[in-house]
């Protein structure tokens, strides 16, 4: 099929009824989410996932892909408004965005990032849709030793370049690959890990995961830290929305920078949207003329980061849609519901699926011209939605988490699992684990297995397989080069962060001011 | 501050112990097999290897240098935990509504502050906008009130 065919099968597809409503309410709970902090964009995918249960997949996944790049645009607002960074992904739009609302110029802002977030998310859509067919075309030549090398470049990737110790990361990816196997073995039947427990005989749910590690844990962390905004109505009285004839000048490169860099920094295992954002920011300083505007309202310090982050979103999607290999933990819960919804994943999705495939591309370009549309006028609601206080949101929330879990199987199991995983991440917390890898690991651990033992098959037990086919050859030393530099810099780095964190705690102490905590999201 | 990384020390014994369970489980219940055919033992017994070896580098590092104190509560996890195993246990003898009474109510206690008022509205709330999504709207089969004896 030709490229114009199947964009115009996708348009069908996206364009239903049906879809459209599934996207603009993903897009809308999106923002959401994105604008309210203490709520991450994996807790609201994975709570609103069991709404999706009875949907068509392509439905599904066209809706929570909208939550995914929905919260991006939401977040921008928070960061804005009220210096409140409603995802890590927007942390960076502070800097500036909040300086630029206090001169009265905050309408500007929002609609400029608005444009921004909609080029990059344009730009990195462009890219998905001409690259993923060639990948996957290419990948499927892969064998299984190919697949077992991408898959644990992936995971060492995405555990040692995100941010804290490697080894925490890497101790994590183990810890979900463990939990992935609990339940029956698909070769040989045999029981793993159910301690004679008959509900486990299909493996631990992947929503109970997602959601306890992420919702209850995040839920726990910020009660009683995360207060409702104090927002003066003044403040957020938008005076004028129209830039000035300098502003759009200032903003055509900088987005453009932005996009591309989004777009590298998505495709990559490990890092997404926030490293995308902090490295475009640190880029448009660098080039400017005049850095020293820079921190105090400069609109290439929102255009590039919010450009990038949101062209990163789109590009996540190129490796998991081609190959089957998330880079992210949001992307294997997009990955985990294809398979829950019995869409095996990988380089045959696009001919196999076409539907699916290209309508979820083309749903991207109507949820983010809906989010275009949407942003603007609502921002009124949204600043609204802060006002709510915390401790009458998060009952609401849990109680919301509970009931899905709940329904994605009619046993109390899936909830005491969710009491469970929300245990461990609150524990992880504490230890400073990352969670993300966790939840890797735990999508891919089963595929790796198979892929792994069916290389050793073929390769009759010779463990030099993986090192002699070459391109598993070079995925294999990538992924050596990864694991040695991201160890060593992680403990470098964190050298470096000990002594300034010392250095911060006696100012503190000298000063006797209770320093404000920031609340504490992931990707 | 910590003079060590205590809590480095802890989580990389604490990943040793499930390392070590993990492999004696899978060596002493699965067949390994070998290594053209492998059994399903083989897989999870390496990666009890791996975990455990991981855990030690983590408690040798954390020996090296100062660590922070960790920030732990003791009553937001107890009360969110408390709240989700309540809605656990009470949701398939009596029902939904009993469920959503018992999660808001034990979890709002994790604020340190009862508000009766808002508690009491958002009880209600919740227990007419949950039937109403997941019952009306999605029409999913699942009981409101129920009476077990």
């Amino acid at each position: 099929m030709d490229l114009l065919g199947s964009l115009a099968l996708g348009l069908g597809v996206a364009l239903t009824l049906q879809n459209l409503l599934y996207c603009f309410l993903g897009a809308l709970l999106g923002t959401l989410v994105g604008v309210i902090p203490g709520l991450g964009v994996l807790a609201a995918i994975s709570m609103l996932f069991p709404l999706t249960f009875h949907l068509e997949p392509t439905t599904a996944l066209i809706m929570l892909a909208g939550i995914w790049y929905g919260t991006t645009y939401g977040g921008s607002t928070a960061s804005i408004l009220l210096n409140l960074p409603g995802t890590p992904a927007n942390a960076v739009t502070c800097l500036d965005g909040y300086p630029m609302a206090k001169q009265g110029r905050g309408g500007i802002a929002l609609f400029m990032t608005t444009v921004a977030s909609f080029f990059g998310a344009s730009f990195g859509i462009i890219l998905l849709t001409l690259f993923t067919p060639v990948i996957a075309e290419y990948a499927l030549r892969f064998g299984s030793a190919e697949y077992f090398a991408l898959m644990l470049m992936g995971l060492v990737a995405s555990s040692t370049i995100s941010e804290g110790s490697a080894i925490k990361g890497l101790a994590a990816v183990t810890m979900g690959i463990i939990i992935g196997l609990v339940g029956m073995d698909t070769q040989t039947a045999t029981i793993r890990f159910t301690f004679g427990n008959l509900g486990l005989l299909e493996g631990i749910s992947l929503i109970a995961l997602a959601m306890g590690i992420f919702g209850v844990a995040e839920i726990i962390m910020s009660i009683r830290r995360v207060h409702a905004a104090d927002i003066d109505p003044e403040s957020v009285k938008l005076k004028a929305i129209v830039p000035t004839r300098d502003d759009v000048g200032r903003s055509w490169f900088p987005m453009l920078r932005g996009a591309s860099i989004g777009s590298f920094f998505g495709t990559l295992p490990g890092t997404g949207p926030s490293i995308a954002a902090f490295i475009s920011y640190a880029i448009e300083k660098r080039v400017s003329k005049s850095p020293e505007r820079f921190g105090n309202g400069a609109i290439e310090g929102i255009m590039g980061p919010e450009s990038a982050n949101n062209a990163a979103d789109q590009t996540a999607f190129i490796p998991t849609l081609s190959l089957g290999v998330p880079g992210s933990a949001t992307m294997a819960l997009m990955l985990g519901v294809l398979m829950i919804h019995g869409v095996a994943p990988g380089p045959n999705l696009i001919s196999d699926e076409p539907e699916l495939f290209w309508g979820l591309i083309m749903s991207f370009w109507v949820g983010n011209i809906i989010l275009l549309l949407l942003n603007i006028p609502l921002i009124g609601v949204w600043v609204r939605m802060l006002t709510i206080p915390y401790h009458l949101l998060y009952p609401a929330v849990l109680m919301f988490i509970c009931l899905g879990a709940f329904t994605s199987g009619f046993s109390a199991l899936n909830i005491w699992m969710v009491a469970g995983f929300g245990a461990l991440g609150y524990a992880m917390r504490i230890f400073r684990f990352p969670g993300a890898p966790l939840l890797l690991g735990f999508v891919l651990g089963p595929l790796m297995e198979e892929h792994f033992r069916r290389a050793m098959v073929l390769a009759r037990g010779d463990f030099a397989v993986f090192f002699e086919r070459p391109i598993s050859a070079v995925i294999m030393a990538i992924t050596g080069l990864v694991l040695i530099w991201g160890v060593w810099s992680s403990e470098h780095l964190r050298a470096k962060r000990g002594a300034r964190a010392l250095e911060r705690e006696a100012a503190r102490r000298a000063a006797h001011h209770p320093e404000q905590e920031a609340p504490d999201g992931q990707n | 501050m910590f003079r060590f990384d205590y809590m480095d020390a802890l989580a990389g014994a604490l990943l040793v112990l499930l390392g070590i369970a993990v492999t004696w489980i899978s060596v002493a219940n699965y067949p390994l097999g070998t290594a053209s055919r492998m059994g399903p033992g083989m897989f999870p017994a390496g990666l009890g290897v791996v975990l455990a070896f991981l855990g030690v580098i983590l408690a040798l590092q954390s020996l090296r240098r100062p660590g922070p104190k960790p920030d732990i509560r003791i009553f937001s996890p107890f009360f969110v935990l408390g709240g989700i195993a309540a809605f656990a246990a009470l949701i398939v003898p009596f029902g939904l509504i009993p469920a959503i009474f018992a999660i808001i109510v034990i979890s709002s206690l994790a604020d340190l502050r009862i508000r009766p008022v808002s508690l009491i509205l958002s009880c209600i709330g919740l227990s007419l906008l949950a039937p109403f999504v997941f019952v009306f709207l999605l029409g999913l089969q699942i009981p409101l009130l129920r009476w077990p004896f």
